[in-house]
C-alpha cells in the first residue's frame, strides 16, 4: 500500500492478500459486477466515461431519485401551489383553502377527498363558515368585547363570523397566540361559543410586524412537520427540507447542505444496517461506552490474570486478589519484587516516568489485552465504529480543505483548469461515503449471529476486502497528490494520476455499493448455497480461492454469472484485473496497462 | 401606585362585579391592589357543597385579558379537580382561555364545577378515585369537609 504502482497488477498480484481489485480471473471486482448482473453493464458504461466529468451524472442515474431537496423558496412554492390548487378546485378563497390544508395536515387528495363527502362537516371542524353568525354593526358605535371601550365600525374586525373586537385587542389577541407557539395556525375568533377559524387575512391586517414574521415562519414550517411527506434536515443550522416519495426504496438521503441522514428514523444515513439495528446499535454505544470508559479510565488489568482492577485507595503497591496474588507496580506494571528504593520507592515509580517517555505504554496495546471480559467482543466493534466514523470526518475537513484550498493551488501548479480537477473532489467525497458504509458494517457485524459461521466468514471478507480498498484511495488521495501538490511545476505525470485516482475512485464506488447491496440482502447468497459449499465458480465476490483464501472465501457466489462477460454489447471489453472498460481496439488496459 | 394604569377593561369589570353581582357569588377588589379579589362562592343548592360559603382568592396578571385570571379555593374543599392547595382543574383557565371571558364567567364556571365535579379530569387522584368508586361516600366526605371547613363562621 505504500507505493504508487501498487495500481500496476503485476506488482499486485503477487501481494494479493491485500489487493482485491486484482486476482486474475477471480476478480474480486469483477465478481462484485456479477452479484447483480442488470447492474453490470451499467456499470461498465460508467467506467467508459472515468475520464470525464460527469460520470457522476451517471452514477445517479442508476438510482432513480426518490427524494426532492427543498429550500424554503421551495417549501414556499410548492405551499402556494397547494392553496391555490384547492382554492381553485373548492372554490373557496385561498386564505380558507391554507385553513383547510393545514387543518388536514396538507394532503390536498384527503381535503379533496372530506370535502366532497361532507362539506358541511368539515366547514363545521375547521371553523369556516358559509355567512355570518352575527350581522357585523354598521355606522354605529360598538363595544369591544374584550377592552369593553367603544369603536366606531372602520375601527373593529372581525372573523367571518362577525363577532366585533377592536384592532388593538385583535392585535393583542393574535399576538399572544403567536408567542404561545405553532397553535397560532390554528385560531379561532376570541368569543368562547364560536368557532370561526382566523385567517392568514386577518393576520396581515392586525399583527405587528414582528409578529406577522413569526407566524410566517410557524405557516412554512408546518407545511414541513405537519405533512407526512416531509422532513426537516437534521443537521444543526440547515435549512432544508427533504421531501420523500414513501415507500420507494432506501431511506437515505443527501441533503444539499451534504449532510446525509436516513430519512425514516433522521439518524445519520446508515446504509446497509437497518433502522432498527441502529436504534439499538446507539442506544447500546451510551449505554456501554459509559461502562467501558470508566473500565478503561478506572482500572488497569492485572499484568498477570488480566482481570480488571480498580485502585481505590493507597499506595502503588498491588497485590491482586486470590487466586492470582501477583503484587506489581500500579503505575509501570511491572513485579513488585523489581522495585525498591532505587525505583522511587512506594509513592512514584521512575521506571514508569522512564517508560513513558520513551513511548513503551501503549494505550492501545493495553487496551487490547484488556480484552478479556465480555466486553470484548463489544469494544472491538465500537472501536472500529468510532474509527471510522473519527476518520470519515477527518476525510470531510480534508475535503473541505482541498476545495477551499488545495484545488486552487493545484491548478496553478498543474496548469489545470479547476473544472479538471473534479475528480479529486469526487474521489474525496467518495472516501467520506465509504467510511460511512464501512462504519455501519461494523454495527452490523455485531449484530450478525455468531453461530452463522459461513455468513460472518463472508461478510468479514467483504468487510476486508472493502477496507482495503478503501485504504488504497484514501492513500492515492491524499499522500500520492501530495507530490504534485509540491511540485514545482507541471507535472508530465499528472494525467496518469488522474486516471488512476478516478479509476480508483470508480472501482471503489462499485465494490461499496455491491457490498451494501449484499449486506442489506442480509447475505442472502450465503443462504442460497449452504453454508460451507466451495463453489467451483470462479466469478465470485470472494473467489479468490486460487490465492490460498479459499477458507475465507467459501460459500459466496453469484446469482447469476454472466459468461464471457468480459466483453459487452457495445464491444467493450472490461479488464480483468481493474474492471476498467476499454475500447474494443485496445489490446493493453488503458488503466492498468495489463494485457487483454 | 400599581393601580393608576389599570385597564379600562379591569375598572368596568369591577365597577359591574359590584354593581350587579352574580347569585352566589361575590367578588370585591383588594384595596391596596386593584388586581387581586377576594371572592366568595356559596355551595350551589342540590350539591354536597350546599350551605357552604368558599373563599377564593382571583388575581389579573399584567397580561390579562389575554392571559387568564389566577384562581384558587383558600377553603379547603373535597372536590375531585381541586387539590389540597385549592388549585383548580378548569379548561378556561388555560388553554380555553379567551380574552372575551370575563372574571364573572370564570367564576360562574367555577360555581357550576362545584355542581358537577368531574372525575374524568382529575386534579386529585385520590379524590377522583374515591367518586368513581364510590359516589355516595364521597359525597359524604364532601359535605362533611363543607361542614367542617365551610360552614361561614
Amino acid at each position: 500500500m505504500e507505493s504508487e504502482d501498487d495500481f500496476d497488477m503485476q506488482d499486485a498480484n503477487e501481494s494479493a492478500d491485500d489487493d482485491f481489485y486484482s486476482g486474475g480471473e477471480d476478480d474480486a471486482v469483477a465478481g462484485a459486477y456479477t452479484m447483480d448482473s442488470d447492474d453490470a453493464d451499467v456499470a461498465d458504461y460508467e467506467f467508459i466515461d472515468n475520464d470525464s466529468d460527469d460520470s457522476d451524472d451517471l452514477a445517479s442515474h442508476r438510482h432513480q431519485q426518490n427524494y426532492t431537496v427543498l429550500s424554503e423558496a421551495d417549501i414556499r412554492q410548492r405551499q402556494e401551489d397547494d392553496i391555490t390548487r384547492i382554492s381553485t378546485v373548492l372554490s373557496i378563497s385561498k386564505v380558507a383553502a391554507a385553513i383547510l390544508l393545514r387543518y388536514y395536515k396538507w394532503s390536498v387528495s384527503k381535503v379533496h377527498d372530506e370535502w366532497f363527502a361532507d362539506e358541511e362537516k368539515v366547514r363545521k371542524a375547521v371553523g369556516l363558515l358559509e355567512k355570518p353568525v352575527i350581522k357585523f354593526p354598521d355606522g354605529r358605535e360598538m363595544t369591544c368585547g374584550i377592552c369593553f371601550d367603544s369603536y366606531t365600525c372602520d375601527r373593529l374586525h372581525a372573523a367571518t363570523c362577525g363577532h366585533p373586537f377592536c384592532d388593538s385587542c385583535w392585535a393583542g389577541y393574535i399576538g399572544t397566540a403567536i408567542n404561545d407557539g405553532p397553535g397560532c395556525l390554528m385560531l379561532r375568533c376570541p368569543d368562547p361559543s364560536c368557532a370561526a377559524a382566523v385567517g392568514q387575512d386577518m393576520m396581515n391586517e392586525l399583527a405587528s410586524d414582528e409578529d406577522k414574521e413569526k407566524h410566517s415562519r410557524y405557516f412554512v414550517r408546518s407545511y414541513v412537520e405537519d405533512n407526512r411527506k416531509t422532513k426537516w434536515c437534521p443537521a444543526p443550522g440547515c435549512d432544508y427540507a427533504v421531501d420523500f416519495i414513501v415507500g420507494s426504496g432506501s431511506y437515505d438521503v443527501t441533503c444539499r447542505c451534504s449532510y446525509g441522514f436516513c430519512w425514516n428514523c433522521t439518524e445519520e444515513a446508515h446504509r446497509p444496517v437497518d433502522c432498527s439495528t441502529v436504534a439499538k446499535w446507539i442506544l447500546k454505544n451510551s449505554a456501554e461506552s459509559e461502562n467501558m470508559n470508566w473500565i478503561l479510565a478506572n482500572s488497569k488489568p492485572c499484568p498477570k490474570c488480566k482481570r480488571p482492577i480498580e485502585k481505590n485507595q493507597g499506595c502503588m503497591h498491588i497485590t491482586c486478589t486470590p487466586p492470582c496474588k501477583f503484587e506489581f507496580c500500579w503505575l509501570c506494571l511491572g513485579a513488585w519484587s523489581d522495585h525498591g528504593e532505587r525505583t522511587g520507592g512506594f509513592y512514584a515509580c521512575n521506571r514508569y516516568e522512564t517508560a513513558k517517555q520513551e513511548g513503551v505504554y501503549d494505550e492501545a496495546e493495553k487496551r487490547r489485552e484488556m480484552a478479556k471480559n465480555s466486553l470484548e467482543r463489544y469494544t472491538h466493534y465500537y472501536e472500529r465504529w468510532a474509527t471510522n466514523q473519527s476518520s470519515r470526518q477527518k476525510a470531510l475537513a480534508d475535503l473541505q480543505q482541498m476545495q477551499t484550498v488545495h484545488l486552487e493551488k493545484l491548478s496553478d501548479i498543474q496548469c489545470q483548469p479547476e473544472s479538471q480537477l473534479k475528480f479529486i473532489t469526487e474521489a474525496w467525497l467518495q472516501i467520506v461515503e465509504c467510511r460511512r458504509v464501512l462504519k455501519w458494517t461494523y454495527a452490523y457485524g455485531f449484530y450478525l449471529p455468531e453461530h452463522e459461521h459461513a455468513k460472518r466468514q463472508f461478510f468479514e471478507y467483504l468487510q476486508g476486502e472493502a477496507e482495503s480498498g478503501l485504504e488504497r484511495l484514501h492513500q492515492c488521495a491524499e499522500k500520492e497528490l501530495q507530490v504534485y501538490l509540491n511540485a514545482e511545476g507541471p507535472s508530465k505525470d499528472f494525467n496518469e494520476f488522474r486516471t488512476k485516482l478516478a479509476g480508483l475512485t470508480s472501482v471503489t464506488r462499485n465494490y461499496f455499493e455491491n457490498l451494501v447491496r449484499a449486506l442489506e440482502n442480509g447475505l442472502s447468497d450465503v443462504d442460497a448455497h449452504g453454508a460451507c459449499s466451495r463453489t467451483g465458480s470462479s466469478k465470485t465476490l470472494g473467489g479468490a480461492s486460487s490465492k490460498g483464501r479459499g477458507g475465507r472465501s467459501k460459500g459466496s457466489t453469484s446469482r447469476s454469472s454472466v459468461p464471457n462477460r468480459n466483453t459487452d454489447d457495445s464491444g467493450h471489453w472490461s479488464c480483468e484485473y481493474c474492471t476498467f472498460a476499454n475500447i474494443k481496439i485496445a489490446t493493453v488496459c488503458a488503466m492498468c496497462q495489463q494485457r487483454r | 401606585m400599581a393601580n393608576s394604569n389599570l385597564p379600562r377593561r379591569i375598572i368596568k369589570e369591577t365597577q359591574r362585579l359590584l354593581s350587579e353581582p352574580a347569585p352566589g357569588i361575590s367578588a370585591s377588589p383588594s384595596e391596596d391592589n386593584m388586581r387581586y379579589f377576594n371572592v366568595m362562592i356559596l355551595g350551589p343548592t342540590q350539591s354536597p357543597y350546599e350551605g357552604g360559603v368558599f373563599k377564593l382568592e382571583l388575581f389579573l396578571p399584567e397580561e390579562y385579558p389575554m392571559a387568564a385570571p389566577k384562581v384558587r379555593f383558600l377553603t379547603k374543599i373535597y372536590h375531585p379537580n381541586i387539590d389540597k392547595l385549592g388549585r383548580i382543574c378548569l379548561d378556561i383557565l388555560k388553554d380555553k382561555w379567551s380574552p372575551a371571558l370575563q372574571i364573572r364567567t370564570v367564576l360562574l364556571s367555577i360555581q357550576a364545577l362545584l355542581s358537577a365535579p368531574n372525575p374524568d379530569d382529575p386534579l386529585s387522584e385520590n379524590i377522583a378515585k374515591h367518586w368513581k368508586t364510590n359516589e355516595a361516600e364521597a359525597v359524604e366526605t364532601a359535605k362533611e369537609w363543607t361542614r367542617l371547613y365551610a360552614s361561614g363562621a
